[in-house]
């Protein structure tokens, strides 16, 4: 996903608008999948086991949080990026650039000067992504000053835990297979520009 | 008798050279603001066209409105670009290589005019399929000016 953002942000800086719609597509395919793997993913990776309310947010920052997977302060970052994202795949499916030429593939769906602000708000979006994400690897960097790897163990599923939590329960491949090819559906019938609605 | 051809060819130099001639001061930022404007016109005609030839049946009373409206912007245009109009005026898309290769960027305008007078006169026509077709060949003239000539106004 990181990737798929530097490479988005660098094909409009150079105006590679075909190959930034592509990358724009591919950021809705993840989204999708991680919204599905959130209800049906691993445990940890599902947001039941982490969106907790302020009042854990607040237990959390006094110390008294025990376990795995996004603390509930973390997991107001990983709802922030995700919704942040998927505003600017909105705006930029409904887009158009300022010649009219290139244009979004749901753009049909609304009139001329929506498409124009959302090609103006996508813009301005990206500083606001931007911002998330500087805040996002200050506090990784915050942590790991003290002395907790926290990107190792969201990769290999093994983490240093309190014996006394509950570990992450994984998910079947399978059911990673099902999501993927969902979000690989809904994106192609996006493409398409979400027949019937764009007839 | 001589004097008429001798005239008209003292005209079509004067025409050829207008690019040249120097504006400043007001005028300047007259011609910087009625190209900007232009550009903008011609922008939200193409919006309007790109909308109807991707539906199913293009109406053809909107594309020609829209061709219309584009082919009279585009013979204003060899007027929008007077030296002197360009970013010494302020903010502004067109870059100071307008005019460092001015033959080159006459013949892409000149083109663009050539384009969109061929795309009005075949949506006259009616037929919705071979307007599609004159309408991505002109979206070409717009896109060969604006890759070498045009850059960012904002950041």
């Amino acid at each position: 996903m990181a990737g798929l953002i530097a490479f988005s942000w660098w094909s409009a800086e150079y105006h590679h608008t075909d190959w930034h719609i592509w990358s724009g597509c591919a950021v809705l395919t993840l989204l999708i999948f991680r919204l599905l793997w959130g209800f049906v993913g691993g445990s940890t990776a599902r947001f039941a086991s982490f969106v907790r309310g302020p009042r854990a947010i607040a237990g959390y920052l006094r110390g008294n949080w025990e376990g795995i997977g996004h603390n509930p302060l973390g997991a107001l970052s990983v709802l922030a990026l995700l919704g942040a994202l998927a505003v600017q795949v909105g705006l930029g499916l409904i887009a158009e650039d300022e010649d009219g030429i290139v244009t979004g593939p749901l753009y049909r769906l609304v009139k001329v000067d929506t498409s124009d602000w959302a090609r103006e708000l996508h813009e301005y979006w990206f500083y606001v992504i931007l911002a998330l994400i500087a805040l996002h690897l200050a506090a990784i960097l915050y942590y790991h000053l003290r002395g907790r790897r926290l990107m190792s163990g969201m990769i290999s599923g093994r983490g240093a835990v309190n014996p006394d939590v509950e570990p992450m329960r994984p998910a079947k491949w399978w059911v990673a297979f099902i999501c993927i090819a969902i979000a690989i559906a809904i994106t192609r019938w996006v493409i398409a520009g979400a027949p019937p609605f764009s007839a | 008798m001589r004097i008429v051809p001798i005239s008209v060819a003292i005209l079509a130099a004067l025409a050829a050279t207008a690019g040249l001639a120097a504006v400043s001061g007001p005028k300047a930022k007259q011609i910087s603001h009625e190209r900007h404007e232009g550009m903008e016109s011609i922008g939200k005609a193409f919006k309007i066209l790109h909308r109807e030839f991707d539906s199913p049946a293009p109406n053809a009373p909107t594309v020609q409105a829209s061709a219309d409206q584009v082919a009279s912007l585009a013979a204003k245009s060899s007027s929008w670009f007077a030296k002197g109009s360009g970013p010494e005026v302020g903010k502004t898309g067109a870059k100071p290589e307008i005019w460092q290769n001015w033959p080159d960027f006459v013949a892409k305008n000149r083109a663009f005019q050539q384009s969109a007078r061929a795309f009005k006169a075949i949506a006259a026509k009616g037929d919705m399929t071979a307007a599609k077709a004159s309408y991505a060949d002109l979206a070409g003239t717009c896109k060969a000016c604006h890759e070498k000539y045009r850059m960012e106004m904002h950041h």
